[in-house]
């Protein structure tokens, strides 16, 4: 029973251990890609008296948020939520009261 | 002549009400081992209601317990189910009742896979794609089933009974459960009550063992960021993994396919209303039966045995050297790691399952060493990493012993 343990413990140990090689394998082709698809903006150049890119979008995301701390009033508009159903003598106002006798 | 008559039905009648009655057959027959298992439902129930230990399973757990044992309802019938296999024949002969034929869900593997494919809806595998190293801490952390499952076989178990006392070590439910149903299913009743409970109890049983095995300073230890896992490598991630473990290990086949079959609905984006159905509506249902028709399973003559008490004391010391084995490991692995590479040796007791509570527990053990410390993230890689690696355990089990 010892040796039963000790295989199956190892088998155990084994199927991880080959999932670690595989997910490693996986994570080195996908960062890999990912590192490929990334454009070089490092690599671009910056002339004199021009922002880069990245500092324009820093200055934008923090113009934003400055902007948008500035006014937190709500519109003051209410909206109804309107629903529509679609017909249905289930609830149809018609079949549900008594008709009125017709005078002839 | 007619008064007479009908007063003689009446009273034949009520005779007969009144011997049909569980309150009868608790005094007639002197039942007393129902009587205590009744007693212990409701201790049960107290637990999860009151002390809110896994409510979800244990309340439902508890509930078939109670009415399993109550004489005269016939709910459920053990011999229907006797010497493992289900008795198809015995179906149309006797009566069965709700119970049965619900326990068939359990008795053919359906729920524990169901409940796997929420698992895996539910379940952020990115920590792991990230850091592929807590799959050692997963195995490790496994290492509790088997010693358990020779110490079990040393105390006389049989290597069916012992191998399903073992997987309590892996502190997965649905897995315990699944194997104990395929290798010892007179034991389901005690095994998914100790396995239920002690989950519940890793805040507890956990944190002890991790102060004892470790130094201030290595629980200080602050790890490196996770990188980011791109969405394609989260998709393709549950199809690589459920193929290669299935074609090794095809024993874990349902209880891997269906984990990655849930984090692949979750993944891939597409089928949002699965996914959501899986996680909440699919979940729960099978939830209430599972609980159900597991605590129906602890009959007075299954549970109330010494082996019940062997069985809730070797689940503890499997779940602790399970913990163990994990923390000692990551610092066995710190031994041969650069230097700003090093691992807290706390994420490795969240090897075993356990989601995500073992992990919330390195998570506020670190913190408290270490206020700045965040380890819930590289905690979640080991823990999701523990729910495969007790799945590859029980299809080892189930190959070996099934």
């Amino acid at each position: 029973m010892i040796w039963t343990t000790i295989i199956c413990i190892a088998l155990v140990f084994f199927v991880l251990v080959l999932m670690v090689f595989v997910m490693k394998l996986f994570g080195m082709v996908f960062t890999h890609e990912h590192e490929h698809k990334l454009p070089k903006t490092a690599d671009k150049p910056v002339s004199a008296g021009l922002l880069h890119e990245e500092e324009i979008a820093a200055i934008t995301a923090a113009l934003k948020l400055y902007k948008s701390a500035l006014h937190d009033r709500e519109s003051e508009v209410l909206t109804i939520l309107s629903i529509k159903r679609a017909y249905s003598p289930w609830n149809s106002k018609i079949h549900g009261l008594t008709r009125m006798p017709e005078r002839k | 002549m007619f008064t007479f008559l009908a007063s003689n039905f009446a009273l034949e009648s009520l005779e007969k009400f009144i011997g049909s009655m569980g309150f009868t057959a608790i005094f007639a027959n002197m039942q007393w081992g129902n009587l205590a298992m009744i007693c212990i439902a409701f201790f049960l129930l107290w637990l999860a209601i009151k002390k809110q230990y896994e409510p979800m399973l244990l309340m439902t757990i508890a509930f078939g317990m109670l009415l399993t044992n109550l004489p005269g309802a016939g709910l459920f019938h053990e011999s229907l189910f006797a010497g493992g296999h289900v008795h198809w024949g015995e179906f149309v002969k006797q009566n069965p009742g709700l119970l049965d034929y619900l326990y068939l869900g359990v008795k053919l593997g359906i729920y524990p896979c169901l409940i796997f494919v929420g698992v895996g809806a539910m379940t952020d595998f990115g920590p792991l794609i990230a850091n592929p190293k807590s799959f050692l801490l997963g195995a490790a952390a496994q290492a509790g089933i088997f010693i358990t499952f020779l110490a079990a076989f040393a105390l006389g178990f049989t290597p069916e009974q012992a191998g399903s006392i073992g997987i309590i070590g892996g502190a997965d439910g649905p897995t315990a459960i699944f194997l104990t149903s395929k290798l010892a299913p007179e034991l389901l009743g005690p095994i998914a009550v100790a396995a239920y409970s002690y989950m519940a109890l890793v805040p507890v049983i956990q944190p002890p063992i991790m102060r004892a095995l470790t130094t201030k300073k290595e629980r200080m230890i602050k790890m490196n960021t996770l990188r980011t896992v791109s969405k394609t490598e989260r998709i393709v991630f549950p199809i690589v993994l459920a193929s290669i473990i299935s074609l090794l290990l095809p024993d874990a086949a349902p209880l891997i396919g269906s984990l990655m079959l849930g984090n692949l609905m979750k993944e891939c984006g597409v089928v949002d209303r699965l996914s959501k159905t899986v996680q909440n509506e699919l979940m729960n249902i099978v939830v209430i039966f599972l609980g159900l028709t597991v605590g129906a399973t602890a009959t007075a003559d299954t549970f109330l045995s010494p082996a019940t008490l062997k069985i809730l004391l070797m689940g503890i010391v499997a779940f602790g050297i399970g913990s163990a084995c994990g923390v000692l490991l990551a610092k066995f692995m710190n031994l041969f790691a650069k230097e700003g590479n090093k691992i807290n040796p706390l994420i490795g007791s969240a090897g075993v399952s356990a989601v995500p509570m073992a992990a919330r527990v390195s998570q506020k053990e670190g913190q408290r060493e270490n206020p700045s410390n965040f380890l819930l993230m590289h905690a979640m890689g080991p823990n999701v990493a523990g729910v495969v690696g007790s799945a590859v355990a029980a299809g080892i089990l189930l190959s070996f012993l099934g």
